[in-house]
This record gives structure tokens, C-alpha cells and sequence, in this order.
């Protein structure tokens, strides 16, 4: 019998349900004194001014104790009442009145039940969610990483549905500036049910993005989507390394540990600043500028940080060979040949001893934002040429931070945001992502050359976006694919409008349907149907490239411009 | 024994009995049919009615369905009496008939009603 119950959200109306439930018994007391009322009233003679006996109608009756009940009092009717009839009305008056005070009592007491008025509104959103007419992500858990997510989701009109335990951090994911109608559903995110209610079932649903600040609970949500919804992907965080592996032994999409990036992310700006600057602008839609930070090669660096943070950026700057100097309060496990010097760093003392003075730049990473800014005020003051990356906690200090005092800051839920965020609307880019990893610093910094050839001196606002070759995307391209005319990706790359000059745009990546990857291919790359593109460039190209793939025409007379240019 | 499920049955029962009473007698003839038992019948049959309401099982949903048939024409009832005595000033054969087999409509919905009822408690093996 039971059996179906799996994938049905919870019965719609069930808060009419409880209103009625709760109103049973004042809604029987009023009945019953309604009707003793009434009967008391037809039974009782009345004498009319003539002195004839009658007796009053059921409707007379029910008129005259609705409107004693409601405290409305028409007054007596049709005739002056006998002694006898008074005195039944002063029973109707106070036994009436009472009543209905008390059923209404009722009913505003139950719907101001913050229970009850909560059950209203997860009602709502499970009803609202399921008629949801656009694929849409469900966002696990509204804390830094989930409303920064939600932010930039919002901005580039992708829906989500949101499911948060705490009323509090719910009712401010409801009053944040988002232009789209964010769902919010508060409960508790590891119950399964809860994801049924969230639509995790629905062929609308893209996936589940568990972002809470608990492992043990993403790791939960991660397994209730698997067997819910095999489909559906997840992009889970995760902060140990044994938690990350337990997400990828069921194959979850997306594993982000926001302190593996950290070290990667500030390794990568000493090593390949040029990825590094290419990285941010492609993950972060707040982020539209090409900034290339000039580090000096040598050096070393002072890492100021315990716990997990300390473990795993030592463990990057020792992959990528660059000299440093730890400062923690507590002993690293396992030292290589690197200093450790026992402090916090908030000290200009330990600052000195970690050779502060010939150091070329300087992590804040402890816990504690207070730290943070200490160590990193008193190293500009020890050395005001040193690089500083700050790490915020709270996202509260942000007005501190983002002041632009710092090279660099790591910010926990923006860092999970970035990485989630590229993957979730265009598809290709993370394929390019886990290629610009492996690549070589001087190849980065040619395509940025050639980006930056190609914009002509001028500096407008970046943009990525990918063009699938097929008829649906591209019909103005397709009966050219495979002819003598051959065209190739620099065709592409070509405004249709007088001279044909060439778009502010550059292809990142191509990937041929049968899978084989092009990281940024030639101008001259033939293209073929079904080819995937990432592009990248200003802001407002991609409309004129869409145009230009869908109108046959145009695209012929680029192809045989270019051919009048080469012969 | 359930307090409660003596007065839900007891509610459920009466409704019945009160709507045969009046209902029985000929149709059309106004002295076999008073109008105090109507008064009671409708009574009891609002009672009945939120007394069902509260069951979420799929019997407590037909209970509640035929407790809403029976209010429904016993209130029609009860409206078409009203406006036969009140406005027209007199109760014609045809309105009188017309009355009766509204309760009596009323009384088949009860009858299902006890009918369920009867078949639930039977199904309790105890």
C-alpha cells in the first residue's frame, strides 16, 4: 500500500486540514447553542399587540439569533416580547455571543499559530515549486556559499529553489534584492522528504547543490538524490579529503573543498598569474576585467593559518616548489624541509622572525577575521612591498576586506559560489577549467595577448558563452559545413557589417562530437556539425555571433569576403 | 470503548433515525411530517458532519462526502419550507412533496453513511 509513497509531495491542503481539526469543537458548540437558541425561540408564545398568542417561525428564529450572536442586535421583532421571551433571550444573548467570540477566538488563534503558519507557507512553496515552468536548481543551505550562488544564479536568470532549516537565514534569503522569485522552503535539508517537497523528482529539476556547512549532511543529501532521482546531479561542498572521496565513490558531479581551492586558487596567482587572472573573470560574473597581479618569482612567503587551512595550502606550496615560512600556533604533523615558527602572526615579532623583511608576500589564513586584518596591517607596516592575501570568514567583515587593501582575499562561499557557478550555466567551461589547470603559464598569457589584439586598445566588460554548430543553434552555418567553401572558426569570429572586422571574441575550447578537446584552437580549424564551442569576449558579442549563425545569407557573404581577402 | 467513537456513531445514527421520521408518511400531506424532527434532523446531520471531519483515510473522505450530500439537501430543504411559509404564506402539495423527497434524498446519503460505518466496524477483528 506504501509503496507509492516515494516521489509524492506532502498532501497539498493539509493546512486546511489542521484549521478545520482545530475548529471542530467550536464549531460543534456553536451548533448546538445555535440550535437550542432557535428552538427555544419558535417554542416559547409571543403575544402580538392585539393580544393574539403566536408563535415565531424558524426563519424569525435563526434571523434574530444571528444577529444577537454577532453582536449586531436588530432589536425585537416582529412583535415586543412577553417576560417569558425576554428571559429566553438573555440566555441566547450570553450563551450566543459567548460562542461565537470563542469559535472566532478559534480560528485567529490558529491561523497566528507560528506552527501553523509555517506549514502554510512550506505548503505554498511546494505547490508554487511544483508548477514551476523552467528547469531550475535546488540550492541546499542559505550561507555564504549558497546566497552568494543564489546571487549570481539570479543575476544570470537561472531559477533555484532554495531549502534552509533556520527561519532566520530563510526570512533574509526572502528580503535579499533577487529579480527573480526565489522558492524558499525551510526544513530540514537532510530528510528526504524535504527534497521530494523541493522538486528533486520533477524532469525540470538540473540538480541538487548541497552547501551547507556540514560534510555529514551533504554527504546525506548527496545519497537521498542518488536514489531519488538517479538523474539528477549533485554539486556538493565537502572540507576533509576522506568526505570528498565518499562523495566520489558514487560518482557525485561536483566536489568543491573550498580549502583545496584556496591553496590552489593562491598558488596559482604566485605561479601563473595569467590562469589565475583568465580563472577569475571566467567563474565570477562580478568579475569583467582581465587583472594580471605581477608577482616576483622569487621570494619567499609567509603563511599565517592552522587546521585545515594550513595543512592543505602548505601542501600546494610544496607542490608548485615555492619557498615559505609557517606561522601556526600548533606544530605541523608531518615538516619537510620548510621553517615552522610557532605564533599567530599578529606579532611583529614572529613577523620578523619568518624573515618578514625579505619575504616577497604573506597569507593571512587563521580563523578569525580580527586575526586576519592584525597580521596583515602589521606586515604592511613591517614591509609595505609585500603581497597580501586575506582570508575573510564572516560574511559580515566584507566592508573591511573589500576595501582593496589586499592583493587578494579568499572568501569561503565565494570560492564554493565561483566554482559551482562556471559549471552550472555553461557546460563546456568546465571541461576548459580542468585543462587551464594543467596549462602552461606562457600559453595563457598568448591568449590574453590575443583576446586583448582583438579588443583594439579597448577595455570592455568580459563575457563567456557557448555556441553548439547544430541546426537548432546554428542553421545559418550548417549547409556550408563540409562543401568546398570549408568554414573555418575565424569565419566565425567575423561582424557581419561593413569590411567585416573582426568580433572582440576569442574560442577557448572546441569539443568535436565524438569528444576530442581543442583547447584554443586556430583561426584556421575547419569546423564541422555538432561542434562545441566556449567563446570569449566582450560583453554583447555573443548576439551579434548568434545573428550571424542563423542567417544563412550573412554567413555566405562572410565566406566569400574572406575568400576575396585571400585571393 | 471510545468516548469518542460512541458519540461519532451515536451522531452518525441519529442523523439517520431523525431523517426516517420524518420522512415517513404520505408525501405530500403536511400533518405527517413535523417540522421540530426537521429542525432536529438538520441539527444533528451539521454535527455529524464536523464530527467527520479530522479522518485523512480514504473512508473518513467518503464519511465526510456523504455527511456534505445529506447537509446539502436538507438545507435546500429547509430554504424551499422557509420560503413556502415566509414569503408565499402557504405550503401547496407540491411544495410540501417537494420537502419531503429532498429529506428523503438527505436520508439515502445518511443511510450510506451508517452503511460504512457498519462495514468498518465490522472490518475491526477484535
Amino acid at each position: 500500500m506504501n509503496t507509492n509513497t516515494r516521489g509524492r509531495p506532502r498532501i497539498r491542503g493539509a493546512a486546511m486540514w489542521l484549521l478545520l481539526l482545530e475548529l471542530r469543537i467550536p464549531l460543534i458548540t456553536l451548533i448546538i447553542t445555535y440550535s437550542i437558541s432557535v428552538l427555544g425561540l419558535v417554542l416559547i408564545p409571543g403575544v402580538t399587540p392585539e393580544g393574539v398568542v403566536y408563535h415565531l417561525s424558524f426563519l424569525d428564529a435563526f434571523y434574530l439569533v444571528s444577529y444577537t450572536a454577532t453582536t449586531i442586535g436588530f432589536g425585537e421583532i416582529p412583535h415586543p416580547f412577553t417576560p417569558s421571551q425576554k428571559l429566553w433571550m438573555l440566555f441566547v444573548m450570553y450563551s450566543t455571543v459567548i460562542a461565537w467570540l470563542y469559535s472566532i477566538g478559534s480560528v485567529f488563534a490558529v491561523l497566528s499559530d507560528p506552527a501553523f503558519r509555517r506549514l502554510r507557507f512550506y505548503q505554498r512553496s511546494v505547490s508554487r515549486i511544483h508548477e514551476i515552468k523552467h528547469p531550475y536548481w535546488i540550492v541546499c543551505g542559505y550561507g555564504g556559499a549558497g546566497s552568494q550562488l543564489i546571487r549570481f544564479l539570479d543575476q544570470s536568470g537561472v531559477r533555484c529553489v532554495m531549502i534552509d532549516s533556520d527561519v532566520t537565514r530563510a526570512d533574509a534569503a526572502r528580503l535579499s534584492a533577487s529579480s527573480y522569485e526565489l522558492d524558499i522552503l525551510v526544513g530540514d535539508v537532510a530528510e528526504p522528504q524535504t527534497l521530494v517537497d523541493a522538486g528533486v523528482q520533477r524532469a525540470l529539476c538540473r540538480g541538487v547543490l548541497a552547501l551547507t556547512d556540514e560534510d555529514q549532511v551533504n554527504l546525506t543529501l548527496a545519497t537521498n538524490t542518488r536514489i531519488l532521482a538517479p538523474r539528477v546531479p549533485v554539486y556538493a561542498r565537502s572540507s576533509t579529503d576522506a568526505n570528498t572521496r565518499n562523495l566520489r565513490s558514487f560518482d557525485t558531479e561536483v566536489v568543491v573543498d573550498p580549502f583545496r581551492v584556496a591553496g590552489r586558487t593562491v598558488t596559482q596567482l604566485i605561479r601563473k598569474p595569467n590562469a589565475f587572472a583568465l580563472y577569475h573573470e571566467l567563474v565570477d560574473p562580478d568579475l569583467n576585467q582581465i587583472e594580471v597581479v605581477d608577482v616576483p618569482t622569487s621570494g619567499h612567503w609567509i603563511i599565517c593559518a592552522n587546521g585545515r587551512m594550513a595543512e592543505t595550502m602548505v601542501e600546494a606550496f610544496v607542490r608548485e616548489q615555492i619557498p615559505f615560512c609557517l606561522v601556526s600556533s600548533i606544530a605541523p604533523v608531518d615538516q619537510g624541509d620548510w621553517s615552522w615558527i610557532q605564533g599567530i602572526g599578529t606579532e611583529a615579532q614572529t613577523l620578523r622572525e619568518a624573515k618578514i623583511g625579505e619575504a616577497v608576500g604573506i597569507v593571512a589564513g587563521t580563523s578569525d577575521d580580527g586575526d586576519n586584518l592584525s597580521i596583515l596591517l602589521t606586515a604592511q607596516s613591517e614591509n609595505p612591498k609585500l603581497l597580501t592575501v586575506a582570508r575573510r570568514n564572516k560574511p559580515t567583515s566584507e566592508p573591511v576586506f573589500g576595501q582593496g587593501h589586499f592583493n587578494f582575499v579568499l572568501r569561503e562561499g565565494r570560492i564554493i559560489a565561483q566554482e559551482m557557478y562556471a559549471r552550472i550555466t555553461t557546460p563546456l567551461l568546465h571541461q576548459f577549467l580542468g585543462q587551464l589547470e594543467i596549462m602552461p603559464e606562457a600559453l595563457v598569457g598568448g591568449i590574453i595577448e590575443k583576446l586583448n589584439l582583438r579588443l583594439a586598445g579597448e577595455r570592455p566588460e568580459l563575457a563567456h558563452f557557448d555556441l553548439t554548430l547544430d541546426s537548432e543553434q546554428a542553421p545559418g552555418v550548417i549547409p556550408f559545413l563540409q562543401t568546398a567553401m570549408a568554414p573555418k572558426l575565424g569565419d566565425l569570429l567575423v561582424d557581419p557589417g561593413l569590411d567585416y572586422p573582426g568580433m572582440p571574441l576569442i574560442c577557448l575550447l572546441l569539443i568535436r562530437l565524438n569528444g576530442d578537446l581543442v583547447p584554443f584552437p586556430g583561426e584556421g580549424l575547419v569546423l564541422a556539425e555538432g561542434d562545441r564551442l566556449l567563446l570569449w569576449g566582450a560583453m554583447g558579442a555573443d548576439r551579434r555571433l548568434y545573428f550571424l549563425v542563423r542567417r544563412e545569407d550573412l554567413f555566405e557573404s562572410v565566406l566569400s569576403a574572406r575568400r576575396l581577402k585571400s585571393t | 470503548m471510545n468516548t469518542q467513537r460512541v458519540w461519532f456513531a451515536f451522531f452518525i445514527v441519529l442523523a439517520l433515525t431523525l431523517n426516517f421520521g420524518f420522512f415517513v408518511g404520505e408525501i405530500d400531506n403536511p400533518h405527517h411530517h413535523n417540522p421540530y424532527e426537521f429542525f432536529f434532523a438538520l441539527v444533528v446531520s451539521l454535527i455529524a458532519t464536523v464530527l467527520k471531519i479530522g479522518d485523512r483515510s480514504h473512508l473518513g473522505a467518503v464519511l465526510l462526502a456523504t455527511s456534505l450530500v445529506a447537509d446539502l439537501q436538507l438545507i435546500v430543504a429547509a430554504v424551499m419550507w422557509g420560503y413556502a411559509t415566509q414569503v408565499t404564506g402557504e405550503v401547496s402539495v407540491g411544495v410540501m412533496a417537494s420537502v419531503v423527497s429532498l429529506a428523503g434524498g438527505a436520508m439515502l446519503a445518511n443511510v450510506t453513511s451508517v452503511v460504512l460505518l457498519i462495514a468498518e466496524t465490522i472490518q475491526l477483528k477484535r
